[in-house]
């Protein structure tokens, strides 16, 4: 056994064309997941009657479950439930022309949801009682208080941790495989299996995505900078 | 004019304000002074509805509301009526001072961009930070930040300002620019009610003297009357607390 070295590079090249899979998953699943983790997080925090025990129990039970566990739970389960409603309403719509993707954007959504629940969460725990007091008494309204004020300031707060979520939704989309969706890590198992290189191969997918991290790391120490700059400056 | 009448609240079952009434006329400047405690802070605290009273009226102008049975239009009217200048400043800490005065002329009175910045210069100047507009709160000092605070405050025009020990957070020799301000506005007539420790400052600004122990008002009336003929045992006690006389030997 010998390491192919021309070979990494040959499966690179070839495992180039999954990026865009990976990166859809990855971007889908992270912003509707910091929907999801928006409203579950202020449904919450605001202790929203009915609203807020569906949120926690919604994030204790994802978080409490594997992200490759929920994929398969959707699906085998969202079939049942989407033709079960077809036939009763009479729709012609089917469950079998859902792509193979559509399982894996749905289901890593829901993951990320639940993630980044706590992150949204923490952000605007971290903004200081005082802004939003500050907020009310120029009159502002709740949902004036939350857009003009809280929510730019958690973003800052939350940036290092959403920025840990997206690489955790970036490296988690290989579960994707799973429901037979070739992203990067799929590839690099086709590419080697192929030809029987499988170290090779798979050495090429992690230098994509320690590539594809690296960047997520740049523009999140960029954004941090930006939005950010207001909390330099020596006087307290 | 504001009238507080039989304002009460509680946290559990502690009650910090009992029924308390208080009346300030427009152009008044009133100084609430108390040991700790005592509820003052939070009585200030009620009249911007930061706190919710248990019950109790509040009237601001022309503007009254029963506590007991206040609709979220009804806070937010009472709120754009009344500005606070916070203990804290609490100015929005990604918004520059200008930004900071700006931000209510914009979103709550819906002012026209030029125009709120016209406004929001011409106060700057006026409490003296004509040179600090486009500064973060974390570039300006406690006493600049406060200054920014009162600014913000004046912008709204509201019928009082209510000024949360505004002076008690800041370094000694800052106290100072921060006591001026707030001297040089009441003398336009703005109506104000101050929570402070500053004794100089509640003798030499004040029309009237009000002290709180145990969530109830104890004693009102002029400087004079108050810290020179205090007719309750507990204003006494306070007084001589916090105006000790050097009759020890270190």
């Amino acid at each position: 056994m010998q390491l192919d070295i021309s070979f990494i590079w040959t499966a690179f090249r070839q495992i180039l064309g999954a990026i865009p899979t990976t990166l859809s998953i990855t971007a889908v699943s992270v912003l509707v997941g910091f929907l999801i983790g928006a409203v579950t997080a202020l449904a919450r925090l605001y202790r929203v009657p009915v609203l807020s025990q569906v949120s926690s129990a919604y994030v204790t039970f994802i978080r409490g479950t594997p992200m490759l566990t929920h994929l398969l739970l959707i699906y085998f389960g969202l079939p049942m439930i989407i033709d079960g409603l077809a036939g009763h309403f009479g729709w012609s719509f089917r469950s079998a022309s859902i792509p193979m993707i559509g399982f894996a954007y749905i289901s890593f959504s829901i993951t990320a949801g639940a993630y980044m629940s706590e992150v949204v969460r923490a952000g605007l725990l971290a903004v200081d009682k005082g802004q939003t007091e500050a907020a009310h008494s120029v009159g502002m309204t709740t949902p004036q208080a939350l857009r003009r004020i809280l929510f730019p300031q958690a973003l800052a707060a939350a940036l290092p941790n959403l920025s840990n979520s997206v690489i955790g939704m970036l490296h988690g989309s290989t579960l994707a495989f799973a429901v037979s969706v070739v992203d990067i890590n799929a590839k690099a198992q086709i590419v080697a299996s192929t030809n029987w290189k499988f170290f090779e191969a798979y050495l090429a997918a992690a230098l994509i995505f320690w590539g594809l991290t690296v960047l997520i790391e740049r523009s999140s120490a960029w954004i941090e900078k930006r939005i950010g700059a207001y909390n330099r400056g020596g006087v307290a | 004019m504001i009238e507080l009448k039989n304002i009460s609240k509680s946290f559990w079952r502690h009650e910090v304000l009992r029924n308390i009434n208080l009346n300030v006329e427009t152009g008044e400047v009133v100084v609430i002074l108390g040991p700790s405690g005592s509820g003052k802070t939070t009585l200030l605290r009620c009249v911007n509805y930061l706190e919710k009273p248990a019950g109790g009226e509040i009237a601001v102008g022309d503007f009254r509301m029963d506590c007991a049975r206040a609709k979220r239009g009804d806070v937010l009217r009472l709120r754009r009526k009344t500005a606070m200048v916070f203990q804290q400043y609490n100015l929005f800490r990604h918004k520059t001072a200008l930004e900071n005065v700006m931000e209510a002329l914009l979103v709550v009175k819906k002012l026209p961009p030029k125009e709120a910045r016209g406004r929001s210069v011409s106060l700057l100047e006026k409490v003296g930070l004509g040179d600090k507009l486009d500064a973060y709160p974390s570039r300006l000092s406690g006493g600049q930040q406060q200054r920014v605070g009162i600014a913000r405050a004046l912008a709204l025009e509201p019928e009082v300002i209510l000024f949360d020990e505004p002076t008690s957070a800041l370094d000694p020799e800052l106290v100072g620019e921060v006591l001026e301000v707030i001297r040089n506005i009441a003398r336009e007539g703005i109506t104000m009610i101050v929570v402070t420790h500053e004794m100089g400052f509640a003798r030499d600004v004040a029309n009237r003297v009000v002290f709180m122990d145990g969530g109830v008002v104890v004693e009102e009336g002029t400087p004079d009357e108050v810290f020179q003929r205090p007719r309750e045992e507990r204003t006494k006690q306070f007084l001589r607390r916090i105006t000790p006389e050097a009759n020890y030997s270190i």
